[in-house]
C-alpha cells in the first residue's frame, strides 16, 4: 500500500515537472480603434535544448511561422540562462484571431477560446469593448460565486504576485485568513463539482435504462451527502469506489451491479474534464483611448493583466474584458455651436420682448 | 402788386427755366444711386440678419423644440461624463500588481490538483509526456532516495516492537473505518 502511494506521488511530481517545462508566456493585445489588433507574445524558457525550447506544441497560445520573431537570452548571477522569444503579428480583425484559435496546435488546443471587439457611437464619445473568452469545462458544475463572497471572489481571481504581496504585507494576517477561507471554500466547490458532474454524466450514460429517472432524482437529492462522504474519506475514496461500497450506498445493491459500467465511464469522463491539461499563461490588453472599465488587474506597466488558469473556467466561461473611449472632437464642437446658437436666440427674444 | 415784386418774380422764373449746363450727368447719377444703396444696405445687415438667424424664436413650436433639444444634449453630456468619471475613479482605486504574472502553477493550485486527483479515484487521464534526460536522472535519483528512506523506516519499525504494534493498531483502525462505511 505504501509503495503504491509513493509511486503515485512520483507520478504526480512527474506531471508537475512536465508542466514546468512549458515556457512562461504573456500575451499582449494592442487593440486599435479600427478593430485591428497587434498581438505580442513573450515566452521565457529555461529549456536547454533549442529544438524543444519554443516548440509550437508547447506554447499556450496559437503562433506560427508568419509571426515576426525575435530571440534573446539573459544570464542571472548564478549563471542560469533564460531564453526569451518575442513574437508579434498584426491581425486585421478579430475574426483572424478567432481563426487562429480554431486552428491552434499549441498546448491548449483542446480548449475553446475566442475574442470579440465592438465599437459604439455615443455622440460625445466612441466606446470600444474588447474581450477574450475561454469556454467552460464542466457542464453540470456550480458557479464559484455561489461559494465565495465578493472579497473572496476578488482574491480568487487575483494574480499570484498580488496574493504573495498581500500575504507578506502589513495586513498579512487578514490576507492569510482570506486565503485559508478561499482555499477551504474552493475545495468544497471542487468536491461539489466532482459529484455534480459525475451525476450529470452518469444520467446521460444511463438514459434509456429502466428506473433511470428515479435513480438520478435520488442521486441529486443525496448530492450533499455524497460530498460529505468524499470530505470525510478522501484517503480511502479509491478503495471505496473500487469495492463498490459507494455505489451500493447510493444506488442500492442491485443497481450498483446493473449500472457499474456507466458509473465507471462517467467517472472517467469527469476525471478527464477535471484534469484538463491546461497550461497557464497571462493575458494583457492595451485599449485605444482612455480606459473606462475592466475586470482585469493593472500591472506595473499600467497595462491590464489577467492570469489564465483552468480553475477560472471550470464551471463558467472566463471572460477577460476591457472598455475604453475616445472623445468625438467634431461632436463636441457641433454641440457647443448648437448650444450657443439656441442660447443667443433666447437672449435675443428676451431683449426684443423687453 | 408792387413793381419791385414783379421784377423779382420774373428773375426767379428766368432762373428756374435756365438749367445748369452739366458735363458729367452719368457720374452724378451713379454716385447718387451708390449713396442710396449704401444707406439701404446698412439697414438690412442689422435687422435682416437677426431676423434670418433668430426668426425661429417667434415660432413657438420651433423655439420649444430647440430648447428641449439643448436641454437633452446637456443632460446626455452630464450623464455620460459622470458615468465615465465614476468608472475611471473606480479603476484608479484598483491595486497595482507590481510584477508581471508568470505562467507557473502556484502551490495552492498544485494542492488542488492533488485533491482532485485523490477525490476522483486516483486516476490521471492518459496523455503523452516528454522530459529531458537530466530531469529523468533527477527523478530516478529522488525515487531511489525515497526508496532508501522507506527501507530505513521499515527497518526502524521492525527493530522497535512497540512502534510496530502502534502502527499495526493504526492500520487496523483505518480498515475498520473503511468497512463501517
Amino acid at each position: 500500500m505504501k509503495r503504491r502511494s509513493i509511486k503515485l506521488i512520483v507520478l504526480f511530481i512527474l506531471m508537475l515537472i512536465v508542466s514546468c517545462n512549458d515556457p512562461e508566456t504573456v500575451v499582449t493585445n494592442y487593440v486599435h480603434p479600427d478593430g485591428s489588433v497587434t498581438r505580442k507574445i513573450e515566452m521565457k524558457s529555461i529549456e536547454g535544448d533549442i529544438k524543444k525550447r519554443f516548440k509550437i506544441s508547447n506554447i499556450q497560445v496559437p503562433i506560427d511561422s508568419n509571426w515576426t520573431i525575435r530571440d534573446s537570452c539573459t544570464v542571472d548571477k548564478k549563471g542560469d540562462t533564460t531564453w526569451i522569444r518575442r513574437a508579434e503579428k498584426v491581425f486585421k480583425s478579430i475574426d483572424e484571431i478567432n481563426l487562429t484559435y480554431k486552428s491552434d496546435s499549441g498546448s491548449n488546443k483542446d480548449f475553446s477560446r475566442n475574442a470579440g471587439f465592438n465599437k459604439r457611437f455615443k455622440w460625445f464619445n466612441k466606446e470600444f469593448r474588447f474581450f477574450e473568452r475561454v469556454d467552460k469545462l464542466l457542464t453540470f458544475g456550480y458557479p464559484v460565486k455561489d461559494f465565495l463572497n465578493n472579497e473572496e471572489l476578488r482574491y480568487f481571481y487575483s494574480p499570484e504576485k498580488l496574493k504573495e504581496e498581500n500575504e507578506n504585507g502589513p495586513d498579512s494576517l487578514k490576507f492569510k485568513a482570506l486565503s485559508d477561507s478561499v482555499k477551504h471554500k474552493t475545495d468544497k466547490w471542487t468536491e461539489k463539482n466532482l459529484v455534480s458532474e459525475w451525476i450529470g454524466e452518469f444520467s446521460k450514460l444511463a438514459t434509456g435504462k429502466t428506473n433511470n429517472d428515479m435513480i438520478i432524482k435520488s442521486l441529486r437529492a443525496r448530492e450533499d451527502e455524497f460530498v460529505k462522504i468524499i470530505e470525510k474519506n478522501d484517503k480511502q475514496l479509491d478503495s471505496l469506489w473500487k469495492n463498490g461500497i459507494l455505489l451500493r450506498e447510493f444506488l442500492g445493491e442491485e443497481n450498483a451491479v446493473k449500472y457499474k459500467t456507466e458509473a465507471d465511464s462517467a467517472l472517467s469522463i469527469v476525471t478527464k474534464n477535471m484534469f484538463a491539461n491546461f497550461n497557464n499563461y497571462s493575458e494583457r490588453i492595451v485599449m485605444p483611448g482612455k480606459l473606462i472599465g475592466t475586470n482585469g488587474f493593472i500591472d506595473s506597466s499600467h497595462l491590464l493583466l489577467w492570469p489564465v488558469k483552468s480553475d477560472y473556467f471550470m464551471t463558467e466561461p472566463y471572460e477577460m474584458w476591457a472598455e475604453s473611449k475616445i472623445p468625438n472632437t467634431w461632436a463636441w464642437i457641433v454641440s457647443g455651436f448648437f448650444l450657443a446658437f439656441v442660447l443667443t436666440g433666447v437672449i435675443v427674444r428676451i431683449i426684443k420682448k423687453g | 402788386m408792387e413793381p419791385g415784386n414783379e421784377k423779382y418774380n420774373k428773375v426767379l422764373d428766368l432762373l428756374r427755366k435756365s438749367k445748369p449746363d452739366l458735363d458729367s450727368t452719368d457720374d452724378i447719377k451713379r454716385e447718387v444711386i451708390k449713396r442710396i444703396e449704401r444707406v439701404n444696405h446698412s439697414r438690412l445687415s442689422l435687422s435682416d440678419l437677426v431676423d434670418f438667424l433668430f426668426g425661429w424664436v417667434y415660432i413657438q413650436w420651433v423655439r420649444r423644440s430647440l430648447i428641449t433639444a439643448s436641454i437633452a444634449l446637456v443632460l446626455v453630456f452630464i450623464y455620460q461624463q459622470s458615468v465615465i468619471l465614476k468608472r475611471i475613479d473606480y479603476l484608479s482605486r484598483q491595486t497595482i500588481v507590481t510584477e508581471r504574472e508568470n505562467g507557473s502553477a502556484p502551490a495552492d493550485e498544485v494542492e488542488k490538483m492533488f485533491m482532485v486527483y485523490r477525490n476522483s479515484g486516483r486516476r490521471f487521464p492518459t496523455k503523452n509526456i516528454t522530459i529531458s534526460e537530466k530531469q529523468m536522472k533527477e527523478l530516478i535519483e529522488s525515487v531511489n532516495e525515497l526508496q532508501l528512506k522507506y527501507k530505513d523506516l521499515e527497518n526502524l519499525i521492525q527493530e522497535d516492537p512497540e512502534l510496530k504494534k502502534m502502527i499495526e493498531k493504526k492500520l487496523i483502525e483505518n480498515n475498520r473505518t473503511k468497512n463501517n462505511l
